[in-house]
């Protein structure tokens, strides 16, 4: 396992995967509470904007909390899609999967260390951007509640963490990078319209969000502890099926 | 945009990042021999398609084969 891991982490460095997710989850980190605090200014540059910019309230704290949760998931999201999509696809394409598991290499381990390293690099982007969000809100607006913002970013972490082990689940299914893609967006619709149900969009990544803003912000909403565990219940069905459908494929 | 002037130094950082992803991205393009469709269709998108563009190429671009 620990072979297969190495072998990971060298890749995520290697291919840029790393440098990528945290350059743009640091980026909207330190974007989100800008944005928050520079719109109502550029509606008032807009022709005709003076009179709109009248109606919006000042940027508060919570418009910047709303920024990041938004810009981090939505950029997120594609990482997650754009970086998993080859990550078994292209290894079973390129002969390079067969040439790993003609070594003592289980394909349990296989599959677990690409998840694990993509976990790694998604976990590192956020803290960045964790710490440039913080910091920019507290030069920006005020601070943030410490514990509450800890419990969003890691929130967020899970819900990069479902669509990363969707998409892995993907790349195992296809063996094309471009079939990946299309299984994994076709993934992330479906999760779309699923949310559009009012009762399971609570239990689902939405449920999650929403929570993750009520700690950022101390709000005293009621926690979404079903989102939390259906989200990790996905996340643990996503890698087992890539690694039941891994062992059945000839490679 | 009297207003937005003293918040300019906050944009630095941000600027940096952006600009210095797409010259590392168009540095990769020039010193790579084979890209997953025409080279110059990527110059385009790393420069006109701002973030997304050098992201895409760096992930999806490369011919590593």
């Amino acid at each position: 396992m620990m072979t297969a891991l190495t072998k990971e982490w060298l890749e995520q460095r290697r291919t840029h995967r790393l440098l990528i997710v945290c350059l743009i989850l640091l980026l909207f980190g330190l974007l989100s509470p800008l944005l928050a605090k520079f719109t109502p200014e550029i509606i008032k540059m807009v022709p005709g904007g003076e009179q709109i910019s009248q109606v919006i309230p000042p940027p508060t704290i919570a418009d910047a909390v709303v920024q990041y949760l938004k810009n981090l998931t939505q950029f997120g999201l594609l990482l997650a899609v754009l970086m998993g999509m080859g990550m078994v696809s292209q290894e079973k394409d390129k002969g390079t999967a067969a040439m790993m598991l003609a070594k003592p290499l289980g394909r349990t381990a296989f599959i677990l260390a690409k998840a694990a390293a993509m976990g790694a690099s998604f976990l590192i982007g956020t803290a960045l951007a964790a710490a440039a969000g913080y910091y920019y809100t507290l030069l920006l607006f005020e601070a943030l509640p410490a514990g509450g913002w800890l419990a969003l970013n890691g929130l967020l972490l899970i819900y990069f963490s479902v669509y990363a082990a969707l998409t892995l689940l993907a790349s195992t299914l296809n063996r094309s990078v471009l079939g990946s893609g299309v299984t994994a967006v076709g993934f992330v619709i479906l999760l779309a319209l699923i949310e559009m149900i009012p009762a399971a969009g609570k239990l689902l990544t939405g449920g999650l969000l929403g929570w993750a803003g009520n700690l950022a912000l101390g709000s005293a909403e009621a926690p979404a502890w079903g989102a939390l565990w259906v989200c990790l219940g996905l996340i643990a069905a996503a890698l087992t099926a890539s690694v039941l459908v891994f062992r059945r494929q000839e490679i | 945009m009297e207003a937005l002037k003293p918040y300019i130094p906050y944009l630095i950082p941000v600027i940096f990042i952006q600009l210095g992803l797409m010259v590392f991205a168009l540095v990769d393009l020039v010193r790579r021999e084979r890209t997953k469709g025409p080279k110059w269709m990527w110059a385009i998108i790393i420069v006109a398609v701002n973030i997304i563009g050098p992201v895409v190429y760096l992930l999806a671009g490369k011919d590593e084969s």
